[in-house]
């Protein structure tokens, strides 16, 4: 019990990632502050954009919530060395201190109420709730406190609410901008730039490119003609839509902080549509144009990234549950693959053994006898091995490799994999594969997989049947420019009525059946482009077709003479 | 010396028992399938039979059912590569004398082959 109590009463030890984190905010802060002054309209200072507020937002939201103290404390050296410089009353600076603190605090502790752990803004639910109460009413709460601030202290000549507008709207903007910025880097890790192609960071150098072309041309130059200003507005939208429709979050965020320093940067040195008013007036347009660009752009780049994010879950999933199937048809293969390995153990321990005798044996050595028995042994090693390589190929887990393949090779090769099993099933194959048949584009493995499971149910639908009458039959043709793969039992066959259930995922006549054979066997050969149909008359059989589009090589071209 | 038949659909196994069987003193037949074996049998009765149980065609089962039927009562050794409890029993009261698993310990093989071809102690009389 007392050691309990001495543990909780022991103040937390500060991990050497915290320190670091609070040297990050601490400089990022000073940085942010400088900035922020570099961004004030003279000659009444008003600041556009104030970026200390919501760089120490982003941090705490990046923060677990036990260092934020940590976090919040390291910005007050640098918030007193930037504010100090300018020349405002000790008591004001502390007061933008307590109030600056107060508006990251309140989106931080909003924003993780609803969304825990460290913010991502990559789905629409976390984005709204960081829209909703980071980028609103955290900036609309803090500007009261501000506002009341300013006017106690009677820094400044504004009245309470003029002051309150001003400092919402500079500080919305500024968590738009930096925070999802931030938060987006923050996950970044260099290794990604392994796998990025080349003609990424063409686009990449491409959109922004032009964004930084298009921003400076609006708003950075002297206004030649008046009318032509307002369609200048939209000079970076094609840009910066490009950018939400490729680059994700990470690069819409960096595009709208490209925006927003070069759209600032023009207002500040006089040029560009919004130089002309007051700066009060030119503030305020600024901000809010910039809000509204920025608002739906962030929002489509969540919705896409969330999209196809979806998208690739899916796939793998579907990935994983084909190896599954893939797998437990390997189990239900096991006694087949024993006898498949048993047969060339067989051959190997009987002619060594009998090696053994003769080498023990008082007759003369037979050695051409001997070498026979040693290439014997050999052969059937290499037999075994061969077994083992072929399943490995399909326990293995992983993308879809596309490859051009002749049909004929996967129906013998699967015929190899499912020998075991027809001769212990007594089930007697016949191929009738068509001589010259074009190759498909397609996975080995997958391919193999819908045939195995083809041939199993085949198997399966003849178990009842007499040994010596179990046949199957395989037959490859080119069908209307496709490459048709049949396989035909004569086995109970299926009801029509039963039909496209048998296609449906776990529906399944077999008692240790997954039911997932036929609907994971769809769904593969529609991934190739192709179609997998079944036709029977009860009592008769049934076959399974497999249509696949034929491998298109494009145009033969000549060989070059010589 | 005792002539075995040796009938197994994979000629590497074929082969391998045949050199076995000779190196241990007995003469040595390969049959590639059922059908093969019969034919042969017909004309000369081999002393004992290793018979192996899945052929494509005739089964080993079958085999022993059609030798059954014909009053062909020979000593019959079944090897399989694939186990399963049912088949030994079907084997078995089919008149096979040893049901074993491949791979075969030649101790295992020549052992049964002996008792296979010992003959059968005849009934007691109550």
């Amino acid at each position: 019990m007392d050691v309990q109590r001495a543990a909780v009463l022991r103040p937390p030890r500060i991990e050497p990632a915290v320190l670091w984190s609070a040297l990050a905010v601490a400089v990022g802060y000073y940085l942010a502050a400088r900035l922020g002054l570099a961004f004030t309209l003279q000659p009444h200072p008003i600041s556009t954009l104030w970026p200390p507020n919501a760089l120490l937002m982003a941090a705490l939201l990046l923060a677990p919530a036990r260092w934020w103290w940590v976090l919040l404390s390291a910005a007050l050296p640098a918030h007193l060395l930037a504010e100090l410089q300018s020349g405002v009353p000790v008591a004001m600076v502390l007061g933008w201190y307590a109030s600056n603190c107060s508006e990251a605090l309140i989106g931080a502790a909003l924003v993780r109420k609803l969304v825990p752990g460290p913010l991502r803004v990559d789905s629409m639910r976390s984005a709204s709730v960081f829209l909703l109460f980071g980028a609103l009413a955290a900036p609309l709460l803090s500007s009261f406190l501000d506002a009341a601030l300013v006017t106690l202290i009677g820094f400044g000549d504004g009245d309470y609410w003029t002051l309150v507008r001003m400092r919402f709207s500079s500080n919305v903007l500024a968590e738009l901008t930096i925070v999802p910025l931030i938060l987006a880097w923050a996950t970044w890790r260099p290794a990604v730039l392994r796998d990025t192609p080349p003609r990424c960071f063409v686009e990449i150098g491409a959109v922004f490119i032009g964004l930084f072309a298009a921003s400076v041309i609006a708003f950075d130059l002297p206004i030649l003609d008046a009318h032509t200003a307002p369609a200048l507005f939209y000079a970076p939208l094609p840009f910066l839509l490009w950018a939400a429709v490729r680059l994700g979050v990470r690069g819409t965020a960096s595009a709208l902080a490209l925006v927003v320093v070069l759209t600032i940067g023009g207002a500040v040195h006089g040029m560009g549509p919004f130089a002309a008013g007051s700066p009060q007036d030119t503030a305020r347009e600024l901000q809010l144009f910039l809000i509204a660009v920025s608002v739906p752009l962030l929002l489509l780049a969540v919705a896409l990234e969330e999209n196809s994010r979806a998208a690739l879950e899916a796939r793998e999933q579907r990935l994983q549950l084909t190896h599954l199937s893939r797998v437990a048809m390997l189990g239900e293969l096991s006694g087949g693959i024993a006898h498949e390995l048993n047969q060339p153990l067989t051959a190997i321990l009987s002619n060594a053994q009998a090696a053994q005798h003769f080498i023990a044996g008082k007759g003369e050595l037979d050695k051409v006898e001997l070498a026979e028995i040693l290439k014997d042994i050999i052969t059937a090693d290499q037999r075994a091995g061969a077994v083992i390589q072929r399943l490995r190929a399909l326990f293995k887990q992983g993308e879809a490799q596309l490859q051009p393949l002749d049909p004929n090779d996967l129906v013998r090769e699967v015929l190899l994999i499912a020998h075991g099993d027809l001769i212990t099933r007594s089930v007697e194959p016949m191929t009738d594969l068509a001589a010259a048949l074009p190759q498909v584009q397609g996975d080995r493995v997958q391919l193999e997989q819908v045939m195995l499971n083809l041939v199993m149910n085949a198997c399966d639908a003849m178990n009842t049947m007499v040994a010596g009458t179990r046949r199957l039959q395989i037959r490859t043709r080119t069908v209307g420019g496709k490459v048709r793969i049949s396989i035909t039992d004569v086995g109970s066959g299926f009801r029509l009525e039963d039909y496209e259930k048998l296609f449906q995922p776990f529906y399944t006549t077999k008692p240790q059946g997954l039911g997932l054979g036929l609907s994971i066997s769809r769904s593969i050969i529609t991934a190739h482009g192709g179609t997998l149909w079944g036709t029977s008359s009860p009592g008769q059989g049934a076959t399974f077709h497999i249509s696949l589009p034929v491998l298109d090589l494009g145009p033969i071209t000549a060989p070059p003479m010589t | 010396m005792p002539s075995i038949a040796i009938v197994d659909d994979e000629e590497g196994i074929r082969k391998a028992l045949g050199r076995l069987l000779r190196a241990a003193g007995l003469e040595a037949h390969g049959y590639a399938n059922g059908q093969e074996f019969l034919t042969a049998a017909a004309e000369r009765r081999p002393d004992c039979v290793v018979l192996d149980l899945h052929m494509p065609g005739m089964s080993g089962l079958q085999v022993l059912r059609k030798l059954k039927a014909a009053g062909l009562l020979l000593p019959i050794v079944v090897i399989t590569a694939h186990d399963e409890p049912e088949t030994r029993e079907q084997c078995l009261s089919s008149g096979a004398r040893a049901y074993l698993r491949k791979p075969l310990e030649d101790r295992l093989l020549l052992n049964a082959i002996s008792a296979a071809m010992r003959p059968l102690s005849a009934p007691t009389k109550r």
